[in-house]
């Protein structure tokens, strides 16, 4: 979770990770951001996100970013 | 058909509302989709044909995209588990298959009705370029009312399924209600069916309660097109009609009513859309968020006809940019640009992507590719150039968060947005580029020469008058307050005095009798 974080600040700060929970719905993460995103947490945690799970209710928060890539990790 | 007639508001609304509580609850979305289809069989005619083909087309193919799912799961059961990867696979082959099948049969149709033409002009342009005597010959085809709308609607349905993001519908009335509910075929939003299905189906009843909350929001609607998109028409057609009689002052004005006049028409159709959603307990998905509050281009993409730029932001841009080889391109570009230039080179090939479909989208011509490139280089231009701006901001000690640089960002956005509009309201190209030229060669502040473009003073007072209205709703939207919500907590009494109160000052101030051209629905020809 530490290091998604520290992923999240390097491509977004003034956020604060822990208690903001509408990251895409309130807009701080953008599409292009996402993509960064994206590339940089299969890069760290060795999964593979598929476009059908590019939902907001996915991204919103750190914390829901952490559910999908343990949930990857198990699937995989 | 348009909305804004006055015996669409006040007298099929109400008979559509009777005939539809006096019926039982199980019957009622029966009733709505019987309803939807003489509709649209009133205004389109035959063509309903074409909506009804789309509506078998996709339910068949959820249907077998669903039967595949299953046998591959009964499959799975059977086999060893090195197997189960090429199992996998060959199914999926196979609903890709069904599903492609159905995209290009709902796709030919959207290209013979809009865009045939289009092609068919300029191949043959090439071909007396090329000298090659042969020409294709151009028959004009009128569209099914909505086709762009409902088109992506279906394949958004279909495509959600493939994804497994929704289960398919095993009842076709149901998916035919889906795509046709009546208030949503001619303009949209394009619902996604796991925002609006559910909804449609329950056959609330409409109460006293829901009937004056859902024609707060029509009446709503009614006045941003009769006070203020109908008064700016006339601006735009004299401005558009024979913009090298004015100065570019002048000419800025009409292009800047132009833009205006849209989102009061077209913000105003969803209105009544979304009203008459919320009669029926219907959720239809908002299409507006203060578009002209954005910070910058891409910002007002996700504040302006929302539905669209989701529809493309989900089945375009994503599986474009993370396709195994754009994810290859930003893992290799990220190394050599850093964090936000490497996902920067594929994300560019998707907007590409999305902003010519864009264009396109909204109709079949030039004006309309270089209004989507247009928009396409504006949105590349501010992330290349955000980092840097971000690092000036910083050394002069500007905060980008503090009102006055949002006040700035919001007016050099919408500068470059009215800009975009001109190239998608002026008829051609070289027209856009001449009105574009005039606007710069000519521009002086001659104020007086607004008085001959057809509108008198009064017109004026009204019409700033609700903008201001506007723009103050528009704040109090964003300051996150809902405005019929405390309407709503107002007593019956107050609530219906507020109802009328509205119709008086349309019925006194809205634009219409001698003088005034209404504007036509500008989005129901897209």
């Amino acid at each position: 979770m530490e290091e998604l974080i520290e992923i999240l600040e390097e491509l977004q700060p003034d956020v604060d990770y822990e208690t903001v929970d509408d990251l895409v719905d309130g807009r701080y993460l953008d599409s292009l951001t996402i993509l960064s995103l994206i590339s940089e947490i299969e890069d760290a945690f060795d999964v593979e996100i598929p476009t059908v799970e590019i939902i907001p209710a996915n991204f919103n928060s750190a914390a829901k970013m952490w559910e999908l890539i343990t949930r990857l990790q198990e699937e995989d | 058909m348009s909305f804004f007639n006055p015996v669409f508001a006040f007298a099929f609304i109400p008979f559509v509302v009777i005939i539809y509580n006096l019926f039982p609850k199980k019957l009622r979305a029966g009733v709505l989709l019987a309803i939807s289809l003489l509709f649209f069989a009133f205004v389109s005619k035959w063509l309903i044909i074409y909506l009804l083909l789309s509506i078998i087309s996709v339910y068949v193919t959820g249907i077998s995209i669903s039967k595949l799912e299953e046998k591959k799961k009964e499959a799975l059961k059977t086999v060893e588990k090195e197997e189960k990867k090429s199992v996998k696979a060959s199914y999926k082959r196979k609903e890709k298959f069904v599903l492609v099948l159905c995209i290009i049969f709902n796709v030919t149709f959207l290209f013979f009705f809009k865009y045939l033409n289009f092609f068919a002009v300029n191949a043959n342009l090439l071909m007396d370029y090329f000298k090659i005597g042969h020409r294709i010959t151009i028959v004009k085809h009128v569209a099914p009312i909505g086709i762009s709308f409902y088109t992506l609607e279906a394949l958004s349905y279909v495509l959600d399924i493939y994804y497994g993001k929704i289960e398919a519908d095993k009842n076709i009335l149901r998916v035919a209600l889906y795509l046709a509910f009546f208030p949503q075929v001619l303009e949209g939003p394009i619902a996604r069916y796991s925002d609006t299905a559910k909804s449609l189906y329950e056959g609330n009843k409409v109460t006293f309660e829901s009937f004056n909350y859902g024609y707060q929001r029509i009446l709503y609607g009614f006045a941003k097109k009769l006070i203020i998109a109908d008064r700016l028409n006339i601006i735009v057609k004299s401005v558009f009609e024979d913009f090298n009689s004015y100065n570019g002052f002048t000419v800025f004005i009409g292009v800047a009513a132009y833009m205006i006049m849209l989102y009061m028409e077209f913000s105003g159709t969803i209105d009544i859309v979304i009203g008459i959603g919320e009669m029926f307990g219907v959720k239809v998905p908002e299409n507006f968020r203060q578009p002209f509050f954005a910070k910058n281009v891409s910002d007002f993409w996700t504040r302006w006809h929302i539905s669209l730029g989701l529809w493309f932001k989900d089945y375009i841009f994503y599986p474009v940019s993370l396709s195994k080889s754009m994810k290859n391109l930003t893992g290799k570009a990220k190394k050599k640009l850093g964090n936000h230039y490497g996902p920067l080179v594929s994300g560019s090939v998707a907007l590409l992507a999305v902003w010519l479909l864009n264009g396109l989208w909204h109709g079949a011509g030039w004006h309309y590719i270089f209004f989507g490139l247009y928009h396409f280089f504006m949105i590349l231009m501010g992330n290349i150039f955000d980092p840097s701006v971000a690092k000036v901001c910083e050394k002069l000690h500007i905060d980008r968060h503090k009102k006055g640089y949002r006040i700035f960002q919001s007016v050099k956005m919408t500068f470059w947005v009215f800009i975009g509009e001109l190239f998608f309201r002026a008829p051609s190209l070289t027209v856009a580029f001449a009105m574009l030229r005039r606007m710069f060669d000519t521009f002086s502040f001659r104020v007086g020469e607004l008085f001959t473009l057809g509108m008198d003073r009064k017109d004026y007072v009204v019409l700033m008058i609700g903008l201001v209205g506007i723009f103050i709703m528009g704040i109090v939207h964003e300051k996150g307050i809902n405005v019929r919500e405390e309407i709503s907590k107002k007593k019956l009494v107050t609530r219906w005095a507020i109802l009328y109160a509205f119709i008086l000052v349309i019925l006194i101030f809205g634009a219409y009798g001698q003088g005034y051209v209404p504007v036509d629905p500008i989005y129901a020809d897209f």
